[in-house]
């Protein structure tokens, strides 16, 4: 029963990722939030103790692989964002949506500065839109992933 | 116990960011990571499918839809653009022929055609730091690490990993690419450089007194020994002087429609 239910986190990480690959325009692209981020916050968030380090570990791992960066890159993003997560969930959990978007926002952010950082040491660096445009549209849907996932987990009955 | 458990989760943490510090090392520098990645590629290859998915039913739909007397048309059209092609082609076969005959009189070994494989566009990398393209064949069909694409315009770019069904190739307007050309007019030889936008290359550091004007054409050298040479690469749009260094910068647009074309060629060098 436990791994039908894990199932249900796995293919929202597959829709995410299918989000992550899907052609856009070039000028659309810089704007498109982390959806595998977003999902990973929502589920390390509602279950810790399912959704941790490792599962961030081979979630970055595939994303890495999808998008073509360097082997680590997301993945080092995603472990940071799921820690600090970690760490914080119980208070977050609690707060309303605007406010959890703020917070997601920040995380975001992090995930951001995680890879334009490693980009920046091999020599590209990361214009200030595409800086800070992918996390601002992240938060701002937040609060429809957010209602979307938790709707699906209590389908679920996770 | 509480506090144990974060400490815990806290060298966890550390130990997971050191092995991705490990990976990102070892992926940047050597080739011994091109394994996992073809598997998980491989793994991945039907997500690829369904993403491409809506646009190919888009394609049936439409053609499903085109009417009779269009199809009529574009048959009388493509027939009379067979002829005058046909045409050429008798021209070309003799002048094929001719300079065969004239190279072996020289003792070249240079080849005149070469190998191709047809394949199609699977995906674009969404990376915007990166010019990148997924195609449909892999190692299975012959593709090899450094072929060169191209499309029915000109040279699109190289493929630099492959796996058993795709082949990832980077597009010559990556800002991480060059490729060795040569103007056809004038016959300098340089090498451009890509910018990370799909219409414009960069060539570097020419002398200023070389012979170039603005929409010169230009071909792969086939120095470097990556691309087959004299396949069209870019056409010359602007001329940019360096008057303290003595030096000319010269920006080209690519001939192959690095944004627009679904159908490639991959050139096996013989």
């Amino acid at each position: 029963m436990s791994k039908l239910r894990d199932l249900v986190i796995y293919l929202c990480l597959v829709v995410a990722l299918v989000l992550m690959i899907l052609p856009l325009p070039e000028w659309v692209q810089i704007y498109r939030p982390n959806f595998v981020t977003l999902v990973l916050i929502y589920w390390s968030m509602a279950l810790p103790k399912r959704v941790g380090l490792w599962f961030a570990f081979f979630t970055g791992i595939i994303l890495d692989t999808s998008q073509g960066t360097l082997l680590g890159q997301h993945t080092l993003a995603l472990i940071i964002v799921v820690f600090i997560n970690l760490n914080f969930y119980q208070r977050i959990r609690v707060l309303e949506l605007p406010q959890q978007a703020i917070y997601v926002f920040v995380l975001l952010l992090i995930n951001q500065v995680v890879i334009a950082w490693v980009e920046g040491i091999m020599g590209r660096p990361t214009p200030l839109l595409a800086f800070f445009g992918a996390p601002f549209i992240g938060m701002l849907i937040w609060p429809w992933v957010f209602v979307v996932l938790r709707d699906i987990r209590r389908k679920a009955i996770l | 116990m509480k506090t144990l458990l974060q400490a815990h989760a806290t060298l966890h943490a550390l130990f997971l960011i050191g092995i991705c510090i490990a990976l990102m090392v070892v992926d940047h520098r050597f080739q011994h990571l091109e394994v996992v990645r073809s598997n998980i590629s491989l793994a991945l290859s039907p997500l690829r499918y369904i993403v491409s998915l809506p646009v190919t039913a888009g394609d049936w739909v439409s053609d499903w839809f085109t009417s009779h007397t269009e199809l009529l048309d574009e048959n009388e059209a493509l027939k009379a653009e067979g002829r005058i092609l046909n045409a050429r082609l008798q021209k070309l076969e003799i002048l094929v022929e001719e300079n065969a005959r004239l190279r072996n009189l020289l003792g070249s070994s240079r080849k005149i055609a070469d190998d191709v494989i047809v394949a199609e566009l699977l995906s674009v990398n969404q990376n915007p730091y990166r010019q990148l393209i997924e195609i449909n064949k892999g190692s299975g069909d012959g593709v090899e690490i450094g072929h060169a694409v191209i499309d029915d315009f000109g040279i699109m770019g190289q493929v630099i990993h492959v796996n058993p069904q795709s082949a990832t190739t980077i597009l010559i307007s990556d800002p991480e690419h060059a490729v060795p050309v040569q103007f056809v007019r004038s016959g300098t030889r340089s090498v451009a450089f890509g910018r990370g936008t799909t219409n414009q290359l960069e060539l570097r550091y020419l002398p200023a007194t070389a012979d170039i004007m603005i929409d010169d054409d230009l071909v792969t050298s086939g120095l470097g020994g990556r691309f087959p040479a004299d396949y069209p690469v870019a056409k010359v749009t602007a001329i940019v002087e360096d008057r303290v260094h003595g030096f000319v910068t010269v920006f080209a647009e690519p001939k192959a429609r690095l944004d627009s074309s679904r159908e490639v060629l991959v050139i096996k060098p013989r």
